[in-house]
């Protein structure tokens, strides 16, 4: 990303079109503002980059239809320039046509045109160079057809442009029954860029000439003007230089330089040339020789090597001057860290126009419409002068960042990556705001609010970037901490692994040809997160379905199942100006979290989740368990949205992202403690609550505190044996640990258990319908021996710095009759067995064990039985009593002989 | 987009083959690369071939586009040449200039209006307010004084001409004459009306000159606002008029929530207009509500109130002419009055009908009756011509009214009362509801006011089934526009009040109430735990 050297931020504001009344309002669906319209057209400006261009940065839409645009912004612009009569000197002139046309060439090779040249948005950056502005303009607007205002300045306007007249929608259709896509028409094709090359060829005229065209002519002459060239036999620059009494002065000029100009001026488009015609002309061959070949910097998944233009620069040894000038160390940063950064400090953008005078609106009374009809068209409204357009830009000042960041250590600005064998975090010490580590404790909603701690992430995360995958589990290792949202979309990639040739991937799958499941994605998507003015827009609704119908073509085992949808929209968002990255996202993270979900038939593996969702449900709240069970109210009339959509449906993506970021580092088991959490903050409303009125409270989901749903889970997950959430369904495990590599073994959760070799001691798929019918987890034996540290301790670092002890504590109740236990139990395990433990009300009968099993309430319970059912009956009766963390020895005791850990207990217990 | 034809040949296996694909370009939807995988996989084309295939294609779209375009530009040249449409176009390039770029269109000088606006906006917000207030509420009282005035002159009139008529009439046969009870009653009549006149004039007399000393001291107060303004110091005691209401806080949307607040108010809807005299140690001072409206008045948050009437355009009879009488009790200081807004919407009101009858005529040619008929006499079609369709509505701005700054006249036919055939969400004043909803969104009128029932009063035929079939209709219509339209118009949260007859019964409004929380489902109130 280049930096962003000495650009200013410029804003600047306009106000979309609104729709008078809505010409498909026989079928009640609304039109999409133009505005929404713009905004999805907008993204992929800012993938444009060149130095002869400015960058776009941002599009911020308001109410009432305004927009307002944040670009790469330069103070000096030819318009004040052509008046130094600079621009008779031929080299000078030259230099401006090479590097217009440089910036022109570029936009055409990307498919788009500028539509828009004027010397007004003919900037020069510091070092002189031709930058060029609003070029975005005409293609966001949809040529025009968005706005009410025609774009480009009139006198530079070419012939045909005038002649086919303004751009009018003539036709708007949107399909009834799904509400799918609007279809509209437009009064004539956009422009092509040889309109450009005329814009080019008068302003090269005024440039020369020292002064504008046609200064005192009004509005209508100047239209008459320019159509009377198309009437005329005589060349067009023949009648300009006549009317400026400039025929002598030009024939001064060079040959080159006059059919230069000549030729930009030709009146038939089809003899114009292009801008990269004129690109090879010889009059260039000087300055193209001089030129540095651009390369558009770093890419995060290239299939070109990197190392392929790299050439290491020499190191100068830096004088004192030097240091002098390299004090702005911010101005390395991409001009889009600059912007966000900015925004955390306090940048406010309609507070810098409003100051500027630029959105004085009228107020709403007094414009109101006097008379609408029963079809909504309205008439009698005063019209706003603030609506109209106004060009001008409001510099941003960066005053109030730089003063917020003029403390950080210039050394913070490139933060050393190598592995530190002491400390945990890799968080830069800052002498202003003392410890870093203080501010990464703080709720996240305040982190994401701090520039100063949003500056270190960001540029420790995009150095980080850099080197991937090299840095991987690092990347891992940070993600525990926070993800910033400035690239939270690289680095939900990197999470989740994405390799490769992405956009090769995704460009060799076909997204056009129509299947059968077409018609539902077209139902779904105007469905889907339509809050998100980027996802409601046309242009989302298209890269929507492109990716949708990639996945469900190249995963011909899996059919389309509504919610798919929803899992696509934070993907999408977060990469909308690269789908293929946003499929490989996706793909990446079904797998992971949703293997076999899919399925045409999925009845067995949504069961088997939802079985293994109570029994969690169960296992840390037995009193919210028992109620529910009571009233009928299952996972399956509420969960199964939530898991298919790993919540996706049931949270705004704001709220998404929080919990996705913390999911992303889980396995496949950790959305299930997601959904105890979210059921743990609805848990006093639950419990007085009856059926009908738990129906009706999930029936649109309330608001859940999603930092606090978080921590939640994470508490839950590790206060859960990892065999208790086994599935037979989940994915297994790959076939070449490659992942043992990547991801360090810290500590008792970072492995996937059911990424874990299968032994005799493990958990093996139990079938469904004793699932459903038990209400307690099982647990595996491998889990038992390591739990309880029968076999030596093992690692006991935790996966989250929060917790003090990184794997939950065990208490084993052995449940068969004395005699048994008495000939070998495991060791700390004590005897209650089940024939004497109950009374006939289901009570305990008090006894020592029951008093030391009272004493450990807290601890999972691990309750260890022959091979028959008693073991289940005693968890479940624990469970009716109301303890927490009960769990069932699977296979039983039995299954531990082979170890040898069975002993004989001493006579005290 | 044009269709065309791209013909690509290669050789395989020492073989020359053609591939004919058809395109339509520009490429919609797809890259050149995807299209390029798809025509190799579609076709089985070797691998190898992929990177000519996708080089012809490239430069193939690039030729083909460059020679749409350039023949789109010379046709246009052409048609220019053949000197059809020059007119037209200097003028509709000149209108889009001069009427939507700022450089070049005409200065707007600051029109007395926008500048008073200005200037009472932000002398309300400081602590002239009081002065202002009062100063508002004494010419009310003026005006409120004539009226009573005017109603008792009235009254005496029309008590002795009545006590006139009777004894002529009984004297019919003795001293007068049929004839000259004819003329005993025209001369009544002439009196009434002449009565009527002056007290009409002098009253809008009152009312320039009231405007018109408001406004010249308003523009002094704020040229000296240095100065300190004299202050008045009386506490004010909310004297609530006795309104049944209950509120509601919802929030609506699937994923993302927006609060809106809800209020169900059983009350006379002109109760939201009309300033009830609050007296305070025999003073009488505005009321509480006033200040509120008066603050709001230029602000962005505007309160709305829907008044259903019929589809004439004045204020003769029912429920506008009270509308009308609360409005002429005190003078507008800001806005035209009551009858000259109507004449302005008059205007409006003829272009829309012409636009609705244009668009009957293109899309139907079975109208040809409704022609004829619009060719009778003049007076007739200017009727005509001003006549409303139920859904229709003209909006009219107040700064006199005690809880409204908008009032939307939404037309409502007899349907509407109709008890035995139901209507449905397709109906035109539904609607017609809908429109109001968007303009409350376009001008941030933030709280409206709403007949939950479409009636403001209640028959003996509206039975509580009716009403309750009724209410829900309503209710979840203004859900579903709601969350319709908040989708688009930026999540800003709204108040909307659902206004029952002050005469339906207590239970009935409970179980309204029961339906408002069901149908939004309340909200879950956030449980703080620590």
């Amino acid at each position: 990303m280049a930096s962003i050297g000495d650009a200013e931020l410029g804003v600047s504001t306009f106000c979309a079109a609104s729709h008078q009344s809505e010409k498909c309002g026989a079928n009640g669906l609304p039109l999409t503002p133009n505005s929404i319209r713009i905004l999805g057209r907008f993204p992929v400006l800012k993938t444009l980059s060149h130095p002869r261009l400015c960058k776009y940065v941002d599009l911020v839409r308001e109410k009432h239809e305004r927009l307002i645009v944040v670009t790469e912004f330069y103070k000096t612009n030819l318009a004040a320039a052509l008046r130094t009569s600079k621009y008779s000197d031929t080299s000078c002139l030259t230099t401006l046509a090479f590097e217009i046309l440089s910036g022109l060439a570029y936009l055409n090779s990307r498919g788009f045109i500028h539509r828009n040249l004027s010397p007004q948005n003919i900037l020069f950056d510091t070092k002189g160079f031709v930058k060029l502005a609003n070029y975005g303009m005409y293609y966001m607007t949809d040529s025009g057809a968005d706005v009410s205002f025609p774009i480009g300045l009139l006198k530079y306007m070419s012939p045909e442009v005038l002649a086919q007249g303004r751009v009018r929608v003539t036709s708007i259709d949107r399909e009834y029954a799904t509400g799918w896509k609007e279809t509209r028409q437009l009064s004539h094709a956009p422009s092509s860029c040889k309109t450009d090359v005329w814009s080019l060829g008068i302003m090269l005229l005024e440039a020369f000439l020292g002064s504008p065209l046609w200064p005192n002519l009004t509005l209508q002459q100047i239209i008459h003007k320019i159509l009377a060239f198309a009437k005329s036999k005589v060349d067009p620059i023949v009648l300009i230089l006549s009317d400026h009494h400039g025929e002598e002065k030009f024939a001064l000029l060079p040959n080159e330089i006059q059919s230069l100009i000549s030729t930009c001026l030709t009146l038939s488009p089809k003899q114009r040339p292009m801008p990269i015609d004129l690109l090879s002309s010889s009059v260039f061959n000087a300055l193209k020789s001089k030129e540095i070949p651009y390369s558009n910097g770093f890419s995060m998944f290239s299939t070109n090597l990197r190392c392929q233009d790299l050439e290491i620069p020499e190191y100068v040894e830096g004088t004192e001057e030097d240091h002098a000038k390299e004090e702005d160390l911010l101005s390395e940063r991409s001009i889009h860290e600059v912007y966000y950064l900015w925004r955390l400090a306090g940048g406010d953008l309609v507070g810098a126009l409003t100051k500027a005078g630029l959105v004085r609106t009228r107020p709403p009374i007094t414009k109101i419409a006097n008379f609408t009809l029963d079809d909504g068209e309205f008439f009698g409204e005063g019209r706003d002068r603030s609506t109209l357009l106004d060009c001008t830009v409001v510099i941003l000042s960066q005053d109030q960042l730089r003063q917020r960041l003029k403390h950080v250590e210039p050394a913070a600005f490139y933060p050393l990556l190598e592995e530190e064998k002491n400390t945990a975090l890799h968080l830069p010490i800052s002498p202003s705001s003392g410890d870093l580590t203080d501010t990464s404790k703080l709720p996240l909603v305040i982190k994401e609010r701090d520039v100063e701690y949003q500056f270190h992430r960001a540029i420790l995360y995009e150095r980080l970037l850099k080197a991937y995958p090299y840095k991987r589990h690092h990347i891992w290792k940070e993600a525990r901490t926070d993800i910033p949202p400035f690239v939270r979309a690289e680095i939900w990639a990197a999470l989740l692994e994405v390799e490769g040739d992405i956009q090769g991937t995704y460009d060799a799958i076909d997204k056009e040809t129509p299947t059968a499941t077409d018609r539902q994605i077209e139902v779904d998507i105007p469905r889907c997160h339509q809050y998100c003015e980027l996802l409601s827009s046309p242009e989302g609704h298209e890269k929507f379905k492109r990716v949708l119908k990639a996945w469900v073509v190249s995963h011909p085992e899996y059919v389309y199942w509504q919610g798919l949808d929803s899992l696509c929209a934070p993907f999408l968002y977060l990469n909308f100006n690269n789908e293929a990255l946003a499929y490989a996202c996706f793909k990446a993270f079904i797998p992971k979290y949703l293997h076999k979900l899919f399925l045409k038939d999925n009845s067995k593996v949504i069961q088997e989740y939802l079985a293994v969702f109570s029994h969690l449900i169960a296992f840390h709240d037995a009193p919210l368990s028992n109620h529910l069970n009571t009233i009928g109210f299952i996972p399956d009339l509420y969960a199964i949205p939530w898991f298919l959509t790993m919540f996706a449906h049931a949270f705004p993506l704001h709220k998404l992202f929080h919990l996705w970021d913390t999911l992303l580092l889980g396995n496949s088991s950790f959305p299930l403690c997601i959904g105890v959490a979210i059921l743990y903050q609805l848990r006093d409303q639950l419990l007085s609550f009856g059926f009908n009125e738990c129906i009706l409270l999930f029936s649109d989901m309330p608001e859940i505190d999603i930092e606090r749903c978080v921590q939640d889970s994470i508490r839950i997950f590790c206060l859960t044996p990892k065999s208790a959430t086994y599935r037979q369904h989940a994915k297994p495990s790959k076939r070449e640990q490659k992942d043992s590599s990547s991801k360090p073994d810290v500590s008792y959760y970072s492995k996937d258990y059911n990424h874990q070799p299968l032994t005799d001691l493990s958990m093996h798929p139990v079938p469904l319908e004793d699932l459903r019918a038990q209400k307690c987890p099982f647990i595996s034996a491998e889990d038992l021996i390591q739990l309880g540290e029968l076999m030596g301790s093992s690692l006991t670092k935790s996966p989250t710095k929060k917790s003090a002890s990184g794997k939950p504590l065990i208490i084993i109740l052995d449940i068969r009759p004395t005699e048994d236990y008495l000939r070998g139990c495991v060791p700390g395990s004590i005897n209650i067995p089940f024939d004497t433990a109950f009374n006939s009300d289901g009570d305990f009968l008090p006894s020592p064990a029951v008093t030391k099993l009272n004493v450990h309430k807290t601890q999972v319970k691990v309750v260890v039985g022959s091979r028959d059912r008693s073991a289940i009956k005693f968890a479940e009766s624990l469970l009716r009593l109301g303890y927490n963390r009960a769990c069932v020895l699977y296979k039983g005791v039995d299954v531990l002989r082979p170890t040898g850990i069975l002993t004989v207990p001493t006579p005290d217990l | 987009m044009f269709k065309t034809e791209f013909v690509y040949e290669f050789v395989v296996a020492q073989q020359q083959c053609t591939l004919r694909v058809p395109l339509s370009l520009p490429l919609q939807g797809q890259t050149i690369g995807e299209l390029a995988s798809r025509l190799t996989s579609m076709h089985k084309l070797p691998c190898y071939l992929q990177t000519d295939l996708l080089q012809k294609l490239k430069s193939f779209t690039e030729h083909e586009i460059r020679q749409f375009e350039d023949a789109e530009g010379e046709a246009a040249l052409e048609r220019l040449r053949n000197g059809v449409e020059e007119g037209a176009l200097v003028a509709e390039w000149t209108n889009a200039y001069s009427q939507e770029v700022i450089e070049c269109a005409k200065q707007e000088s600051i029109s007395n209006d926008v500048m008073f606006s200005e200037i009472y906006h932000c002398l309300i917000h400081s602590p002239a307010l009081e002065a202002l207030l009062n100063l508002e509420h004494t010419y009310a009282i003026a005006v409120s004084d004539v009226i009573a005035r005017r109603d008792q002159d009235l009254l005496h009139l029309e008590q002795r001409q009545e006590s006139e008529m009777e004894e002529a009439v009984k004297r019919l046969g003795e001293t007068y004459t049929d004839e000259q009870i004819n003329l005993l009653a025209q001369r009544h009549f002439e009196n009434t009306q002449m009565i009527e006149s002056k007290w009409a004039s002098e009253l809008s007399t009152l009312r320039d000159t009231q405007k018109r000393e408001y406004r010249d001291w308003v523009m002094d107060l704020h040229e000296d606002s240095e100065e300190a303004v004299p202050k008045l110091n009386d506490s004010l005691t909310a004297e609530q008029s006795p309104r049944r209401e209950e509120s509601f806080t919802v929030h609506l949307g699937a994923q993302l929530k927006t609060m809106h607040n809800l209020r169900l108010v059983s009350a006379d809807v002109l109760s939201f207009c009309r300033h009830k005299t609050h007296v305070i140690e025999g003073v009488t001072v505005p009321q509480p509500q006033r200040l509120q409206t008066a603050i709001s008045l230029y602000s962005n948050s505007l309160c709305g109130l829907i008044l259903l009437v019929d589809n004439r355009l004045n204020s003769y009879t029912g429920i506008k002419r009270d509308f009308a009488g609360v409005c002429e009790q005190s003078t507008d200081f800001h806005f035209p009055d009551l009858e000259l807004q109507f004449q302005s919407m008059e205007e409006s009101v003829m272009r829309g009908n012409e636009k609705r009858a244009q668009q009957r005529l293109t899309s139907s040619t079975e109208d040809a009756d409704s022609l004829q008929s619009g060719a009778s006499s003049g007076s007739e079609r200017d009727d005509r011509a001003l006549r409303l369709n139920p859904g229709d509505f003209y909006t009219s701005r107040h700064s006199n009214l005690s809880e409204a700054h908008v009032v939307f006249h939404l037309v409502a036919d007899d349907s509407v009362r109709s008890l035995v055939s139901d209507i449905s969400s397709r109906h035109p004043v539904i609607m017609g509801i809908r429109n109001v909803l968007k303009a409350c969104f376009r001008y941030d009128v933030h709280t409206l006011t709403l007949p939950l029932l479409l009636v403001h009063e209640m028959s003996e035929e509206m039975t509580i089934p009716w009403c309750m079939k009724r209410a829900e209709l309503v209710l979840k219509c203004v859900k579903g526009f709601m969350m319709e339209l908040a989708t688009y118009s930026g999540q800003g949260s709204r108040t909307v009040q659902f206004l029952v007859p002050n005469t339906l019964s207590a239970d009935t409004f409970a179980s309204i109430s029961a339906m408002v929380s069901s149908i939004f489902r309340m909200s879950n109130p956030v449980i703080a735990k620590s």
